[in-house]
């Protein structure tokens, strides 16, 4: 249940779940579901951490959420992302991208 | 950031929603979670157990759910101040008594010293005040200043920077006529702008208007609150009406408003106005001027202009105005000067009170510390932040200091009010007793802050030291490590010895204040009716007449049975009114400012002295020897005596004052005597035989060997004998006298008594309150001690015995730093010596006095109680 799990810093928790929700609205379980799917188990999302974030980020005016029914008919909070989020996500994305850039290049040349 | 905003207060208010929708989304993960794992093959009850672990702690997401809300503050303080309540009102004697302490400090203080204030200052609160200023005429000799009417009326006219300038009203007595019996009142003459100057309306009615203050205008009159009350009951068709002052006749126009004062105006009952007449010409000067400034003109400006002014009419009028200045003086520095010292006392006594009251509560608070602190370690331990403990705390000393705050501005307007009825009537303080705005803050600040930074105590200590032997017990207040013990003792101690510093401090100050105020006349107050003759001009022209009406009157009352002795007297003592001038002994150079030897003057008969009882000290007084034609002759009080002849005889020397410029020899020496007010030690004064300088209007004393006022109908009868025409004006025991001028200072004295008491009584409470407290904390060990056999006797003695030592150290550790206050104080004290024995001794002795009682109920208590009860207690 442990070995190569990576803890993830806040920030990035939010991007990673802002990216989840561009491709539709989710609720809570599934979106860990799904980032531990697409990192092919390397990411497991602290569930303690997932739902204080998800708060933090609908706070924000990120991502707004709603009450529907889930797969199997529970009642569950859908989260989606805003016109706002989209614009996150795209600024967080990119400047991910810079960043992890930089340091594979100063990881390279020495 | 709106969506923050919203999602914040939705959360806020519908907290309870909020609450039941995280649980429910929380506990559906944890479904779809379990659903998996039920999927995969794992029966109900392991699929929920894996679900639940692999969540993690429930509670603490919850928890952090709830601070990524962003509502932790609000939500952690709604639960701290509930909390603290809770934790107050488990303690209702702590509490009780923080808010007594806070009440007490703030609410008394202030209301105490604003009501002492206004008597001391009596502050003139003009609108604007700062813009009101004298303008005085002075010539560069320092001789002689005031301003003639001319003067007055030239200055008002060239210059560019007041308002409005008037003159201040000039006082004098006069005879009213047609309300009953003839009376002896005092009115003021002023000009139409005097009004406007001060920047207040007339309450009925109106002021002069410009014409009215010219020769030739109709009389009129504008009344004064209190004699609009007291002559026309208050009555509101007084307009119109007419008041018969001197024989003639003065029509009401106008009647000004309750609380009206202004100095030397406060016995005045009406106002006239004040024209030029032909005797007003430029060589007088006796009037002062008052002036308010423009809006936004500085009196600098002011000062500059009115020099220009100077000059101008120096030149336009060498005769009259060469040498003459203008000299601004703003009218609160020109009024406050006198009373300075006292208010200065007044102020530092407040601040002694309001020390007491925070070293109370800084006691209590660490007192209460120990059971706290136990409390703090328990929750530290459970995984609360230290920043959170420190919160809390904070929120309970902030509670109790709010709510006391509120309770002593509450208390302090209630006894405003209490006292404001308590001053006599005739005081006119309504306006002016005001809650002092400035005091009231800075003890409401203070206070607070005392609550606060010792209410620190407790979180501070718990959260730094050791937790487990905290939570034990040992460590802590609460035990009985010698650490701590002597830790409790320290408290105890030190809050007497900080007490006996300011109770030391306060009651000197008091104490002189009283003494000053003492009702030691100087003079022998029983047995004497005085009364006042105002023979009419007509038919007494001439000193001849006077003298011999005087003369007959004095026979036949020394003659009448029932009286021992009468004398005349021009001014009499305890009135208020006052002539005085320069004293140039023979031989000696006169002073450059005649106000260095200012002296009172005073004019008497023989037998005068005898009649109040004041004492022959050396020589003699006047006799039939001293008459108009034969050598001049004077008699002075002793306090003229020390100030100028401190090593020599006076008696058979010359002098020679500002009165009639005359050569007088000294004859006597007699006691001094309060001739004004009650609050100013005796004046030296100097008594000339009114024989030779001529009588007018005087006082007549007269000692009876019954009851004085059972004499009056006699004394009238005996002057209607003389003359029926003479009225007999303000006829009253020496005693009414005095009583009468004393009712400003006997309200103060009420007032600075009521202030000490205030004082002792949070010394007490303070004292009570941690030597209570520190018994109580000794619980246990009274407990073993009873169960090993000790007596109840020996217990109640070992802690009364632990009190009364407690009590002596503080008092000897307090001694050195008050006897440095004391110091400090010497030179404001006038009344007593800083090292005055009664207050050293009194207070240590009411301290221990204190602390004894404190120990007794809680000792007795403790050493009844049943040791197993005792043992068990925490």
């Amino acid at each position: 249940m442990t070995s190569n799990r990576i803890d993830l810093p806040q920030g990035t928790l939010d991007l990673l779940i802002l990216k989840t929700l561009a491709l539709g609205p989710q609720h809570g379980w599934a979106i860990s579901e799904r980032i531990q799917q697409v990192s092919s188990d390397a990411l497991r999302v602290q569930q303690g951490s997932l739902y204080p974030a998800l708060h933090r980020l609908e706070r924000r005016g990120w991502i707004s959420a709603r009450w529907g029914a889930s797969e199997n008919n529970r009642r569950a909070r859908y989260y989606e992302l805003t016109r706002a989020g989209r614009r996150q996500l795209e600024a967080e994305e990119s400047a991910w991208k810079r960043l992890t850039a930089a340091v594979a290049q100063v990881l390279e040349t020495t | 950031m709106l969506s923050d905003l919203l999602f914040r207060l939705r959360a806020l208010l519908r907290s309870k929603a909020v609450e039941a929708e995280l649980d429910e989304e929380l506990r559906c993960h944890i479904d779809l979670q379990a659903d998996e794992y039920m999927n995969s093959g794992l029966p109900r009850e392991e699929a929920y157990r894996r679900a639940r672990l692999l969540f993690g702690g429930l509670d603490k997401t919850k928890e952090q759910c709830r601070d990524a809300r962003g509502l932790r503050l609000f939500e952690s303080l709604a639960r701290d101040v509930r909390y603290g309540y809770r934790m107050l009102r488990k303690s209702p004697a702590f509490t009780a008594v923080s808010l007594l302490t806070l009440a007490i400090g703030i609410g008394a203080n202030s209301a105490i010293f604003s009501a002492v204030n206004a008597l001391l200052i009596n502050p003139y609160r003009f609108p604007e005040s700062h813009r009101i200023v004298r303008v005085d005429a002075r010539h560069i000799s320092g001789k002689n200043q005031g301003a003639g009417y001319r003067d007055y009326l030239d200055w008002r006219q060239q210059n560019n920077v007041f308002e409005e300038m008037a003159i201040v009203p000039w006082t004098g007595t006069y005879t009213l006529t047609g309300q009953g019996e003839p009376q002896r009142v005092v009115g003021g003459e002023t000009t139409h702008g005097f009004l406007r100057v001060l920047g207040i309306q007339p309450m009925l009615g109106r002021f002069f208007t410009e014409e009215e203050d010219r020769p030739g205008a109709p009389s009129l009159a504008v009344l004064s609150y209190a004699a609009w009350q007291t002559r026309f009951g208050g009555s509101p068709d007084v307009l119109g009406r007419q008041l018969m002052l001197n024989s003639v006749s003065y029509t009401i126009i106008g009647v000004l408003p309750r609380g009206f004062a202004f100095p030397g105006v406060q016995t005045c009952e009406f106002f006239t106005a004040l024209c030029e007449n032909s005797s007003n010409n430029r060589f007088q000067h006796q009037y002062d001027v008052l002036a308010r400034l423009k809006r936004g003109a500085s009196v600098e400006r002011a000062q500059a202009e009115m020099t220009t002014i100077a000059r101008r009419l120096e030149q336009e009028y060498p005769e009259t105005n060469k040498g003459w200045d203008i000299i601004l003086t703003p009218i609160h520095s020109a009024i406050t000067q006198e009373t300075k010292t006292e208010v200065l006392i007044l102020f530092s006594t407040v601040i002694f009170v309001l020390l007491l009251a925070c070293a109370n509560l800084a006691g209590l608070q660490l007192a209460r510390a120990s059971s706290r602190a136990r409390e703090m370690a328990i929750r530290a331990s459970l995984g609360a932040s230290r920043g959170r403990i420190v919160c809390q705390m904070l929120t309970e000393s902030l509670l109790v200091a709010v709510s006391g705050g509120i309770l002593g501005l509450a208390f302090a307007q209630w006894l405003m009010e209490a006292l404001r009825l308590a001053a006599p009537e005739e005081l006119a303080l309504d306006a002016t007793m005001h809650l002092d705005s400035a005091v009231l803050l800075f003890s409401v600040a203070a206070s607070i802050l005392t609550g606060i930074l010792f209410g620190l105590a407790p979180a501070l200590y718990a959260a730094g030291s050791d937790l487990n032997s905290v939570i034990k017990g040992d460590a802590g207040f609460g035990s009985s490590a010698p650490a701590h013990v002597r830790l409790r003792s320290f408290l105890v101690a030190g809050q007497v010895a900080l007490s006996l510093v300011l109770l030391v401090g306060a009651g000197l100050m008091v104490k002189d204040l009283l003494v000053v105020l003492r009702l030691q006349t100087g003079l022998r107050t029983d047995h004497v009716l005085t009364f006042a003759l105002a023979p009419p001009q007509a038919k007494y022209a001439s000193p001849q007449r006077q003298a011999a009406f005087y003369h007959d009157l004095m026979e036949r009352l020394r003659s009448a049975p029932g009286f021992d002795a009468a004398a005349l007297v021009d001014t009499l003592p305890m009135t208020g009114g006052m002539t005085g001038g320069g004293f140039q002994v023979e031989g000696r150079p006169k002073a450059a400012d005649w106000v260095d030897t200012l002296v009172q003057y005073n004019g008497s008969t023989p037998g005068f002295f005898r009649t109040l009882g004041i004492p022959l000290l050396r020589g003699r007084d006047f006799d039939d020897r001293d008459e108009a034609s034969s050598a001049p002759v004077a008699i002075i009080n002793d306090a003229l005596a020390r100030q100028f002849f401190p090593n020599e005889d006076p008696v058979g020397r010359k002098y020679r004052d500002d009165y009639d410029g005359k050569w007088r020899t000294i004859v006597g020496i007699v006691g001094s005597y309060k001739s004004q007010q009650p609050m100013r030690p005796p004046m030296p004064a100097v008594f000339r035989p009114l024989a030779q300088t001529g009588l007018r209007w005087e006082w007549v004393t007269a000692r009876t060997n019954g009851d004085p006022e059972k004499l009056a109908g006699l004394v009238r009868a005996i002057v209607r004998a003389i003359d029926p025409d003479v009225p007999v004006l303000q006829l009253r025991t020496m005693r009414q006298v005095v009583s009468d001028s004393l009712s400003q200072s006997s309200l103060m004295t009420r007032y600075l008594v009521g202030f000490a008491s205030f004082a002792l009584l949070l010394a007490a409470i303070g004292i009570y309150g941690i030597a209570a407290y520190s018994v109580r904390q000794r619980l246990r060990e009274i407990g073993i001690r009873a169960a090993l056999g000790a007596s109840y006797g020996s217990l109640l003695g070992s802690v009364l015995g632990k009190g009364v030592r407690l009590s002596i150290i503080g008092v000897i550790v307090g001694i050195p730093t008050a006897l440095a206050v004391s110091g400090m104080l010497a030179s404001v004290l006038y009344g007593i010596s800083p090292l005055d024995t009664a207050v050293f001794v009194a207070v240590p002795a009411i301290l221990i006095l204190v602390a004894l009682a404190a120990s007794y109920l809680p000792a007795r208590q403790a050493a009844r109680v049943d040791p197993m009860v005792a043992l068990r207690y925490e």
